[in-house]
């Protein structure tokens, strides 16, 4: 709930009807004002007071976006114990609840992994082969919720999202192509699809409000080359052709950006899914293209100024 | 004291985009399609195409205005025969017809993908349909150039499946020439109802023959010269 996805989430739900009272954890306070949520700041090593918090509350839905992308707020290592004893927690807690009926979890359209000759657009009963750390880290939170789902008897549904772009949501693919400087692959260029946070946040939405018990993609319609996307927010395209990446990779870090295992490979291989499920089993259309997102990428104030605090009083 | 120093970000975005300025202009910041087409990119080339295959295409009133439907074409050894006809279909019919057979190795396979180009796998063909695509698969290489090859019963399924008719596309081509022509027959409808996976294999083969008998009735070859075109018929 500290997280711009997880706040916007919570905001979405406090104004549901069908939602009684709401709580959340997190590691950082909420970025939004909640009025109706109560919020816990606890580690995600704090497994006991994490239990301890979700069996009392005795929940009917649990949403779990306790992921960390590698170099969104943290390096691989971190994120990779993270959200492994974030998983372990909240999934732990949540099957030892009497009243509950339904579990969303958060996971991400790398657990397909791009290897030679996997679909282009795979769709929800695609294999799943993660061929990267971030695809690993979330075909693991799928299973640990699979398992669960079957031992305690109920829903699990798997949200699958395209890489979040938002106004406040850390990104490696976002800070990447927000650079002056922009790495693409001249051989591939190969498309990807990205979600809005907003988008993503009423995928969730949704999908508590309905007990989702399935996998479903959540992809924005639309697809943009990363040379596209380059020119599109006037950024100098820089052409790679292969073992240069690793260099541009370290470059890069040192600029703020690091582009880890998972961003390289959508940059050469691309990163597309079928969304079309979402309809059918959420009701959940997009409101943005992935063009439009890649273009809102570009309209964010890298600073925003609010101007001088004067006192009133 | 410590001072901060900020990275030139507007004199850098100002010389950026001097120097990007000519490459916008000769490529606009289109976007690809959900499949990875780039329309802007198959019209450039479509003058280049054109220099290589002056493709006459016949029986377009047979395809559906807007749903799905898989096509099937004959295919001579190295004539990119799915290639060519997808192209001068897209642009015949007005809507985009994907081929089926890009290799998934750079930069060969991103480039097949950019002017509509599908990986030969039964998914991917059926994820295409599901969405409404036209589909060119290609019947198994042949290198006699009336002579339809088996056709892919696998792919075949994923019409079935997704419960799109099935046309065949006869093509001929010159090795050397620049004539070609594709032609779309009429519906294969399958002889009986099956429920299981014998429905594609009967289906595939009845495409097969359909594709055979309108090679057949293509003609043979037609130089002018009756000594050349009895050679070619072997």
């Amino acid at each position: 709930m500290g997280g711009e996805l997880g706040s916007l989430v919570a905001l979405k739900l406090e104004a549901e009807p069908w939602v009684g009272s709401l709580v959340g954890i997190d590691v950082d306070p909420p970025r939004r004002r909640l009025r109706k949520a109560e919020f816990h700041l606890l580690q995600p090593s704090q497994r006991e007071r994490i239990v301890d918090v979700v069996t009392k509350f005795n929940p009917h839905v649990v949403i779990n976006l306790s992921v960390w992308e590698p170099d969104a707020r943290t390096g691989l290592a971190h994120a990779r114990q993270f959200t492994a004893d974030a998983t372990t927690a909240i999934i732990g807690a949540a099957a030892e609840c009497p009243a509950l009926e339904g579990m969303v979890v958060r996971s991400g359209i790398e657990v397909y992994g791009r290897s030679r000759n996997s679909p282009t657009r795979p769709v929800e009963t695609a294999r799943l082969q993660p061929t990267s750390e971030y695809g690993l880290m979330l075909a693991n939170i799928e299973r640990q919720a699979r398992e669960v789902g079957s031992r305690v008897g109920i829903a699990v549904g798997k949200l699958r999202l395209a890489p979040v772009l938002g106004k406040h949501v850390p990104s490696p693919l976002g800070r990447l192509l927000r650079q002056p400087l922009v790495p693409f692959s001249l051989l591939a260029d190969s498309p990807f699809a990205v979600i809005e946070d907003g988008d993503a946040a009423r995928a969730f939405v949704a999908a508590a409000a309905c007990r989702l018990d399935e996998p479903v993609n959540i992809v924005a319609p639309g697809a943009i080359t990363a040379l596209q996307a380059i020119l599109r927010g006037k950024r100098i395209p820089l052409p790679m052709v292969g073992p240069e990446w690793m260099l541009a990779g370290k470059l890069s870090h040192a600029f703020g950006a690091p582009i880890p295992d998972h961003v390289v490979e959508l940059m050469h291989r691309g990163r597309l899914a079928d969304g079309a499920k979402a309809r059918d089993a959420l009701g959940f259309t997009p409101a943005l293209s992935t063009p439009e997102v890649i273009d809102h990428l570009y309209a964010w104030e890298s600073v925003v100024r609010i101007g001088s605090i004067r006192e009133v009083a | 004291m410590a001072q901060l120093i900020q990275f030139p970000r507007k004199a850098a975005a100002r010389v950026g985009n001097t120097l990007t300025e000519p490459l916008r202009a000769a490529w606009p910041v289109f976007s690809v399609d959900d499949f990875g087409r780039d329309p802007q990119l198959v019209s450039a080339l479509s003058p280049l195409a054109k220099l290589r295959w002056d493709v006459t295409v016949g029986g377009l009133q047979h395809l559906p205005a807007r749903t799905g439907a898989l096509l099937v074409c004959n295919s001579r050894r190295w004539s990119l025969s799915s290639v060519y006809a997808a192209l001068a279909l897209s642009e015949a019919a007005g809507r985009p017809v994907r081929f089926v057979g890009r290799p998934d190795i750079a930069p060969l396979g991103p480039f097949m993908r950019r002017i509509g180009g599908l990986l030969a796998q039964p998914t991917e063909v059926l994820g295409a349909l599901r969405h409404h695509e036209l589909v060119l698969v290609s019947a198994a290489g042949t290198s006699h150039p009336r002579h339809a090859g088996a056709v892919p019963h696998d792919l075949v399924g994923a019409a079935v499946v997704a419960g799109v008719p099935v046309f065949p596309v006869a093509t001929m081509s010159s090795s050397l020439g620049r004539a070609a022509r594709a032609e779309v027959g009429p519906q294969v409808r399958p002889r009986r109802k099956r429920r299981g996976p014998l429905a594609e294999v009967e289906l595939a083969e009845q495409v097969q023959h359909h594709l055979q008998r309108m090679l057949d009735a293509f003609g043979g070859m037609q130089t002018g010269v009756a000594p050349l075109d009895w050679l070619a018929e072997g």
